[in-house]
């Protein structure tokens, strides 16, 4: 039993109920201290279910889903969200909060059912939203922060957690570039500094390819390659699994993928 | 200093309840007259623990349904109460605890059949389906209820209608000491629900990551906010309103968070019934107003003054 | 008193022209010979008047006197049921006020069915209308009896305060407006809500603790004597009459609504009230 897997879901099999087909087929996931897996893939190729398997929501038909050496469902949510945290893809915002506020829910596992929030979780806010780099926004309302700021307040939500692998589903999506590129650092920061270990679902290839150490691509619920990105992000990979043909380029010794356009019909 | 205010007002709508009244008590026998003792106190302790569980009552299902529209009586419990209490006088079923019991019954089953509903095809407790079934349920214990009037010849089945309407005439205190003994344990649930009600409100799946057991939340502050609801009925009729307006006077003055809403909305719920029901029986002394609808002309205003301070911040 | 609002006058040979407690002007050609009653206070009249003979349709809820369980029923008279009641033949319908009767009333009219509209509160609507259906069945003598009947009674004074309760919670006490006011009045009594001018009203149960009435009166449904249900609940023993268990419950079938048995009832009222004491 390996102290720093964190998360290890071992060919997990699952099918929606009333699906035709399964959403995932034999996938494995492995996430360790210090380590930044990016989970790629086109829409539909099974990535949010992945994660909703890999941590216990959800309840494979085939393999295993351990967090911490144990099974993912025998965590109670109490204890699972100390272990991990999660920055899901939607989230709804139906009352207007301070961002200390927000972040504060993320104490909620540590806290007892009756008690007050003691001094240690507000340390723990302050030191999350630093880590964030978003202490500059403790007081200012959810509503009023940019698409970037948010995402860094969700993310410092996770931390005040105090979690052991920090898992993101899609945080770039409606952000710019400038942002993008801010979030991506975060994280890459947060694994380099603290040793965390982070599972990042993107769309983005390029720059997971930039920052991840390991690259896990899905493809209609299977996996189509796992490893370092140079070793997965070939183009035969990448063209079958995205429909499109690409070119593949090195910079900084990651592989970058450029779309090729259609040649015209003469 | 809004808790201090909140306070200072609770205990001047106790104080009015207990002071005014259609009848005159002269200042030195208020201690020893029996219209005091035994008619205006457990009164005006009833208007609190009925005003205050359904303030509770309404600010839980609001957080339970994602809805600020929801009211306590949203998932057919009122129409379920209003069936058991026609029915029981309906077949003359005697004693002075018929209408109670029989209208907390019918709440009840009311509220089972709406879960049982709730769970309809894996759903489990899908805020959605819960106020379509509640609705359901509600209008088809009305169409029961009416039913059984039309089809029925007692003028008793008319003044049922009344009791419905909601009235704390009943007011003693054995009915005091009953949900005394009754209303902590499902309070009790709320309150410990209040802050993974808070992280509710991100979405069940968010909930879910941030340590909630969604599912058991969801049941227990069902089952805990329709048991204090039914109870509400049973014991003063339906009184509407307060469980609509009071969550969200709280929420303008002390935001959103559960852990000072939910006692919030207790001493509020409580205080806007006992002005409101010392208003119902003076204003028009001798005769009584139907204290629900004095809850509505009294919560409306304050409501939308509210509204305008806080749309002008 | 109530203005006599019923005038009659003879417009032809023979015919009969009303105006109904609803302001409908009615004429009929003949003194009525097939009547469908559809209120128990109007089938009561009718028979009281001497006209029972030509009733020849009633409602379920028509049971007073004994020889109206022979007339057939034609519905509950809720909302009219207008082919049963025309399937009579008859020549003249009488209705109880209400929004769904002046409908009902209109539609006999159109087909060609004179329809009379009564409403009794008060002892002297049940005096106007018993000459009302009088003149219109050529039972003038009946309707004037009946009528003086129904006025003619009072016992002298004596001193008791009712407090008239139709429902505990909320209560309803019965104001001046009701027939049982003018009951309690013509029977020597005062009635402790005679202040409130409608027929009846919600009050505080401390209102009726502070008026503290001598006697509180109830009516029963059915011919049932025993105490009510309220008289036991621990609220309604601030209030001295409950507590010292003066408490009258009166029989629905002669209390229930303003007859010609007025007399009757104010008697019996009389009685009871002189027996608790």
């Amino acid at each position: 039993m390996d102290p720093e897997l964190i998360l290890a879901a071992q060919g997990v099999r699952y099918r929606y109920p009333g699906a035709s087909g399964d959403a995932l087929g034999g996938v494995s996931l492995t996430a360790r201290r210090g380590d930044l897996v990016a989970v790629l893939g086109p829409n539909g190729s099974g990535k949010t279910t992945l994660l909703r398997v890999a941590l216990g929501a959800l309840a494979p038909a085939a393999g295993s889903a351990l967090v911490a050496g144990r099974p993912a469902a025998a965590w109670s949510r109490r204890e699972l969200a100390r272990l991990v945290g999660v920055v899901p893809q939607r989230e709804e915002t139906v009352f207007p909060q301070r961002v200390r506020e927000a972040v504060l829910l993320g104490r909620y596992p540590h806290l007892s059912m009756f008690g007050a929030e003691r001094p240690a979780d507000h340390e723990a806010v302050n030191r999350a939203l630093a880590q964030c780099d978003a202490g500059h926004l403790a007081g200012r309302w959810m509503a009023t922060l940019s698409g970037g700021e948010y995402q860094r307040v969700r993310v410092a939500r996770a931390l005040a957690q105090e979690p052991r692998l920090l898992v993101l589903d899609e945080p770039t999506i409606s952000l710019d570039l400038r942002h993008e590129m801010e979030l991506f650092e975060l994280v890459r920061g947060l694994v380099d500094r603290s040793a965390l270990a982070v599972v990042l679902v993107t769309h983005h290839v390029n720059l997971a390819a930039r920052f991840a150490d390991r690259v896990l691509l899905l493809d209609g619920g299977r996996v189509a390659g796992e490893g370092a990105p140079a070793e997965v992000l070939t183009r035969e990979t990448v063209e079958r699994v995205f429909a499109w043909p690409v070119a593949i380029e090195t910079y900084q010794g990651a592989p970058q993928m450029i779309p090729q356009r259609r040649r015209s019909d003469t | 200093m809004k808790w201090t205010g909140l306070i200072a007002l609770a205990v001047l709508a106790f104080a009015l309840a207990v002071l005014l009244g259609p009848a005159h008590v002269p200042a030195a026998e208020l201690l020893r007259s029996p219209i005091v003792r035994d008619l205006r106190l457990p009164r005006a302790v009833l208007a609190f623990l009925v005003g205050g569980s359904l303030g509770v009552a309404g600010a839980s299902l609001q957080a339970l349904v994602r809805n600020p529209l929801a009211d306590p009586y949203l998932l057919g419990l009122s129409g379920g109460a209003s069936l058991g209490a026609v029915a029981a006088i309906a077949l003359h079923v005697g004693g002075p605890w018929a209408l109670p019991l029989a209208a907390f019954v019918g709440a009840l089953a009311a509220m089972g059949l709406v879960y049982r509903l709730g769970l309809v095809g894996g759903a489990e407790l899908d805020p959605r389906v819960l106020v379509l079934a509640g609705v359901a349920v509600g209008a088809f214990a009305a169409a029961v209820s009416t039913a059984i009037v039309s089809l029925s010849e007692a003028t008793a089945l008319r003044n049922a209608f009344l009791w419905l309407w909601g009235g704390l005439s009943g007011a003693n205190w054995d009915t005091v000491l009953a949900l005394c003994l009754y209303a902590p344990l499902p309070l009790a649930v709320l309150f410990a629900a209040a802050r993974p009600l808070d992280l509710l409100a991100l979405g069940e799946e968010p909930a879910g990551y941030l340590g909630v057991d969604v599912a058991v939340l969801k049941r227990w502050v069902y089952v805990a906010a329709s048991l204090l609801t039914a109870a509400a009925v049973a014991v003063s009729g339906v009184i509407g309103f307060v469980g609509l307006i009071v969550p969200h006077i709280g929420r303008l003055l002390w935001g959103h968070r559960h852990r000072a809403l939910l006692p919030v909305a207790f001493l509020g719920g409580g205080t806007l019934l006992s002005f409101a029901d010392t208003a119902a029986r003076v204003a028009v002394a001798p005769r009584e107003l139907p204290v629900g609808i004095v809850t509505a002309l009294v919560g409306v205003p304050v409501f939308a003054l509210l509204l305008r301070r806080w749309t002008r911040n | 008193m109530a203005c006599g609002r019923a005038e009659h006058r003879a417009t032809g040979a023979g015919s009969l022209a009303v105006t109904d407690d609803a302001g409908r002007a009615v004429t009929l050609a003949a003194p009525a010979r097939r009547i469908v009653s559809l209120a128990p206070s109007s089938t009561e009249l009718l028979f009281a008047i001497g006209a029972g003979d030509r009733v020849v349709g009633r409602t379920t809820w028509c049971r007073y006197p004994a020889a109206a369980l022979r007339v057939p029923v034609v519905g509950d008279g809720l909302n009219p049921n207008v082919e049963a009641v025309v399937a009579q033949h008859p020549d003249l319908v009488v209705l109880y006020a209400s929004a769904l009767n002046e409908t009902a009333a209109r539609q006999f009219e159109r087909l060609g069915i004179p329809a009379v509209i009564l409403r009794q509160d008060l002892l002297e609507d049940v005096a106007r209308d018993a000459r009302m259906l009088g003149r219109l069945t050529a039972h003038e003598s009946g309707g004037d009896s009946v009528a003086r009947a129904v006025l003619e009674v009072f016992e002298a004074p004596i001193r008791r305060r009712v407090a008239f309760v139709v429902w505990d919670n909320p209560p309803m006490v019965i104001g001046a407006g009701s027939f049982l006011d003018q009951q309690v009045a013509l029977a020597g009594a005062s009635n402790a809500f005679h202040d409130l001018g409608s027929a009846s009203a919600a009050v505080s149960l401390e209102t009726i603790a502070a008026r503290d009435p001598d006697v509180v009166i109830t009516i029963a449904d059915s011919d049932d004597t025993r105490l009510p249900a309220f008289a036991s609940a621990r609220e309604w023993q601030v209030v001295r009459a409950v507590r010292e268990r003066r408490v009258l419950t009166l029989p629905g079938a002669l209390f229930g609504r303003p007859s010609p048995r007025a007399a009757a009832a104010v008697a019996e009222l009389r009685r009871r009230l002189e027996a608790l004491r």
